[in-house]
């Protein structure tokens, strides 16, 4: 098993009452799911994927990570836990308009101390990979989108995580370039990479084994 | 991994060009006008630093005054030096010196006048770490008649030759005397309060000075000698002072003995009778205050605009940190980044110093002399300004690694929320600091205004006054006659209006005047507590000073005239206790001994000394000398332009009376007006530095006020579609600024006028404070800010509010 939630429990408390956002959630993952969150908007699916992946706090409940339970763990470690398991894909890319292609997929592995060599052929291996060598000396703003999630989806995979979250990967993306992306995903899924995707499309939301709805916080 | 964080840093300071430049351009200045300052703080520091100065000791006089001893003389009697060498084993040595006035040199047919040249001691060499060039340190200054010169001086009289050895005629009011030199001396530095071009052995004052046969034997009647000690290592100076003063090796009642370290005294020691004039420590301690201010300034707008501009970049930080970006590693990359942009800065500001330079030296008036010294004595401030550009580096650097990576991802952290309390007390201060030092410039100015009109009681305009050595061999009273010959032609000038003979003038300070103690008044009564100042004058010295008369009038030359004629001023009526001038009117009083002295006039106060220094009480005599020959130019009659030919027709008709001579001139009103040029000096720095501080509060006030408006776009937008003015934005965008400027305003009062309270304190006469300079302080500024902020905010306001509120 990869991940297990029991009983998580996030709110924020205003004017004195307590506004749920995340109630009482259940879930296990095993290596190799591919998982789709689907839900209306506010139901907290984005709340669920920060929990997930560690960029968020809950207020009660237990989390379990490849067996360490991240409930009790320090902020150090935690992090130290995500960024050696998962990789993130946005909605909105997220990728550093100051940075080239190359240099945003370089960026994750100088923060894991890798050696200049070693980081060069990781990138050269990830520009290949994702036919986007011609591209490498470009700047963000220089890209299409679909090609801008392209190297958004090549940066989370860059340093090999055992787990994908996509916070809506397709959100932003046309049809085509959308069908693109869940192609790799599903692609990648069959390599063996565990994914979870929120999604608001149906369509893409097939592409996964399960899919999980919520409602007002709580899973239905 | 640094090779690639500072790739980043650079390619992140180019995007962003307007906010690099307004940062780097107020570090640079910030950096270069702290270097500039203290550059001149330095080197007015370095005074009278030579190897063992600090063992080097002035003895200067203490003077009663009512009841407590005030500073009143740097000089001291020819006993003084040996009477604490034989009672304090801690004096190890004392230096005299003799200061000439004016002394005429004669080589050849070349007659040269060199005014800055004393009679020493041959211990000289032994206190004064200065090198000899030519000659043995202990025998140069051992004989009677011997001489030693300055590099530059010798130059001066023997061009090339060889000087040593050589015989040179010095003339002491007309008097000759041959010396013989026997060593040359480096030039003594700039900063030296005492800076001798020549030094004649002391052995040679029995024959070279005109105070009769007896002078020169040890005695406690003339003080008219700079005395210097060398103390032992490591003395205590307080317990070494009290047991001078406990010792009272004068016997006097009125005066006493009293030292002071030679380091301090061009920043310290303001006596009458100084050497040279001094600096002020007043006006070191308020520049060192604008420099730090500056640079702090400086920095505050750094952190400032980098702490604003981190809330921008916080997504980039949340991605990083999600990419697997440890807290430290964003903190380094923070200070890469702030230590690049600094480094630009100082590169800059460096450059912005070597280009300046020249021009500041001529505003400051004193050539700054950059040797390695110097540079090694600047090294504490570089490590201050390098430690000052991490520490405001660190501030945004822990804000940004401090982001929590899902909110900055969500674009939650906003500039109104995050350090928001900080950024406005940044803003108050750099608000405050500019009123500070606006009101300082007001002040500044309304002083040097209030001096520049000031009534002086005397007219120094167009007056100018000829002086010169005589080398002759005639009899003093021939040489005077001369005199009077010279000043009958002179009259017959159609320029010249008036002309009067005198020992000294308004605006001469102490130079050419006596103190003296002790004068017994016409009701039998003596005054011995108070000091008064003595000068002499011809009866036609008044008229041409145009200085008024309260009773009686000028001396009298008539038959039956009787010598001993004197004048004297307002404040010595009130320093005597003499509350009607009819009192004393034609009475007579007596002083220097048993001399009877009839008082003739009694004039109106005028500022002898400047407005600087009070009215002192003064006693104007009758005597048939010469000094200065006074004329007055009528202004009618003459164009700037032919004031030069004028010069040189009075320098012929000089010429022609007295053959050998030379010849010099002041303008009056020129001297007087030169006792202000430090103050004047000091005022245009701190104008210059004032416009600068303003430029750097106003570009960091412009560059937040840019980002503020991109934060605020949205917020602007929604607004606008639901009906807002433009008025209205603009004042919704302008209030917060408003608010902090006028708390700053209340703070700034009691602060500022404190402080220029302290610099006004260091004039006898000065102009008060007056609301109004608050108000056009705190007007100015709120110009500033409003200039600064509304071109932005304009921009905002009258944007097209669907732009902003398109999505991404």
């Amino acid at each position: 098993m990869l991940l297990q939630l029991n009983n998580i429990f996030k709110w924020v408390t205003t004017g004195g009452q307590r506004i749920f956002l995340l109630k009482d959630i259940n879930l296990e993952v095993e290596e190799g799911e591919f998982i789709s969150i689907m839900g209306p908007s506010g139901s907290g699916k984005s709340t669920l994927l920060n929990v997930i992946g560690m960029l968020d706090n809950f207020d009660e409940g237990e989390y379990n990570f490849m067996d360490e339970s991240v409930h009790s763990l320090k902020e150090k470690h935690r992090s130290n836990l995500y960024k050696q398991y998962i990789g993130f894909v946005f909605q909105s890319y997220h990728l550093l308009d100051e940075l080239t292609v190359k240099e945003n997929l370089e960026m994750p592995l100088i923060y894991k101390k890798i050696k200049g060599s070693e980081r060069k052929a990781m990138v050269a291996d990830m520009l290949d990979r994702f036919n986007i060598v011609g591209k490498k000396d470009l700047f963000p703003a220089q890209l299409s989108g679909g090609q801008q999630q392209l190297v958004g989806v090549a940066r989370a995979l860059i340093a090999s995580p055992k787990l994908i979250l996509a916070d809506e990967p397709t959100g932003n993306l046309n049809s085509k370039q959308g069908e693109e992306i869940m192609e790799l995903f599903k692609q990648l899924n069959e390599e063996g990479v565990t994914i979870i995707q929120v999604t608001h499309s149906e369509k893409n939301a097939e592409y996964g084994s399960r899919i999980i709805n919520l409602l007002d916080g709580r899973m239905v | 991994m640094f090779k690639n964080y500072l790739k980043i840093a650079l390619r992140y300071l180019l995007k962003n060009k307007l906010y690099s430049i307004i940062n780097i351009f107020g570090l640079a200045v910030g950096i270069a006008s702290f270097v500039l300052i203290m550059l001149y703080v330095n080197y007015e520091k370095s005074y009278d630093t030579f190897e063992g100065s600090e063992n080097v000791y002035r003895i200067y006089m203490d003077y009663l005054e009512g009841d407590t001893y005030v500073p009143g003389d740097a000089m001291t009697y020819n006993s003084s030096g040996p009477a604490l060498k034989e009672m304090f084993p801690e004096v190890l040595d004392y230096v005299r010196f003799y200061y000439f006035e004016k002394l005429a040199f004669k080589v050849g047919e070349k007659i040269l006048e060199q005014p800055l040249g004393s009679l020493a001691d041959p211990s000289y060499f032994d206190i004064f770490n200065y090198p000899l060039l030519e000659g043995d340190k202990k025998t140069v200054l051992a004989e009677p008649n011997a001489i030693v010169l300055s590099k530059s001086f010798a130059k001066k009289l023997f061009g090339n030759q060889n000087p040593l050895r050589r015989t040179i005629s010095v003339f002491e009011d007309g008097k000759e005397t041959q010396l013989t030199v026997t060593g040359i001396m480096e030039d003594v530095p700039e900063t030296a309060h005492y800076r001798n071009s020549f030094l004649i052995s002391y052995e040679t004052e029995k024959t070279l000075t005109d105070f009769g046969p007896t002078a020169h034997e040890l005695n406690w009647n003339m003080n008219n000698y700079y005395t210097y000690l060398k103390l032992a290592p490591n003395t205590n100076i307080d317990v070494l002072r009290q047991k001078i003063i406990d010792s009272d090796i004068e016997k006097s009642e009125t005066e006493r003995h009293n030292i002071e370290p030679i380091e301090d005294i061009h920043l310290y020691s303001d006596k009458p009778y100084e050497v040279t004039a001094n600096g002020s420590v007043l006006r070191i301690k308020f520049l060192t205050a604008i420099a730090f201010i500056i640079l702090v300034l400086s920095w505050l707008n750094y952190v400032n605009l980098s702490t604003t501009k981190s809330m921008e970049r916080a997504k980039e930080a949340g991605i990083r940190k999600v990419a697997g970006a440890k807290k430290s590693q964003l903190i380094v990359q923070s200070l890469m980044e702030s230590l690049l942009l600094n480094f630009i800065a100082m590169a800059i500001a460096l450059s912005i110093v070597f280009g300046v330079l020249p021009l500041y030296t001529n505003i400051i008036g004193n050539e700054l002399n950059l040797d390695w010294g110097f540079i090694v004595s600047f090294i504490p401030y570089f490590i201050f300004i390098v430690g000052g550009v991490i520490l405001a580096g660190l501030y945004p650097a822990f804000l940004l690694s401090r982001y929590s990576p899902a909110k900055a991802l969500k674009g939650k952290v906003r500039a109104s929320t995050e350090g928001i309390g900080l950024r406005k007390g940044l803003i108050v201060t750099q608000f405050f600091a500019t009123i500070v030092l606006l009101t300082g410039t007001f002040i500044i100015s309304k002083q040097i205004n209030f001096l520049d009109n000031q009534p002086i009681g005397a007219d120094v305009g167009q007056i100018i006054a000829l002086h010169g050595t005589v080398v002759s061999t005639q009899s003093d009273s021939l040489v005077n006659n001369d005199f009077r010959v010279l000043k009958e032609q002179l009259e017959d000038f159609p320029f010249i209006e008036k002309t009067a003979i005198a020992q000294t003038y308004p605006g001469d300070s102490f130079d050419n005047l006596s103190s003296s103690r002790g004068i017994w008044l016409p009701d039998g009564r003596s005054d011995k507590a108070n000091i008064f100042y003595t000068y002499h004058a011809q009866p036609d010295y008044f008229d041409l000073m145009d200085i008024e008369f309260l009773a009686g009038g000028t001396f009298v030359l008539n038959s039956k005239f009787e010598g001993n004629q004197i004048v004297v001023n307002e404040t010595f009526l009130k320093t005597v206790g003499i509350s009607s001038p009819e009192d004393l009117l034609n009475k007579t009083v007596s002083f220097w001994g048993n001399n009877q002295w009839k008082v003739v006039g009694i004039i109106k106060d005028y500022y002898h000394f400047g407005l600087k220094t009070p009215v002192l009480p003064t006693i104007v005599r009758y005597q048939d000398d010469i000094s200065n020959l006074l004329v007055k130019i009528d202004k009618s009659s003459i164009s700037i332009a032919g004031l030069e030919t004028a010069l040189s027709q009075i320098e012929n008709k000089w010429h022609e009376v007295f053959p050998q001579s030379t010849f010099n001139y002041t303008f009056l009103d020129e001297k007087f007006e030169a006792q202000y040029e430090q103050d004047k000096a000091f005022g245009k720095a701190f104008q210059i530095f004032t416009v600068l501080s303003i430029l750097i509060a106003s570009l960091g006030l412009f560059g937040l006020t840019a980002y503020t408006v991109v934060l605020r776009k949205k917020e602007i937008g929604i607004r606008k579609v639901n009906g807002a003015t433009i008025t209205q934005v603009l004042t919704l965008l302008n209030k917060d600024f408003v608010k902090l400027l006028g708390l700053a305003f209340i703070i700034a009062i009691p602060s500022s006028w404190y402080v220029m309270n302290q610099w006004l304190e260091g004039f006898t006469y000065r102009t008060n404070f007056s609301w109004w300079i608050f108000a056009l302080a705190g007007t100015t500024a709120l110009l500033i800010t409003f200039l600064t902020v509304s071109w932005q905010s304009f921009k905002a306001a009258i944007a097209n509010p669907v732009e902003s509120l398109k999505d991404e």
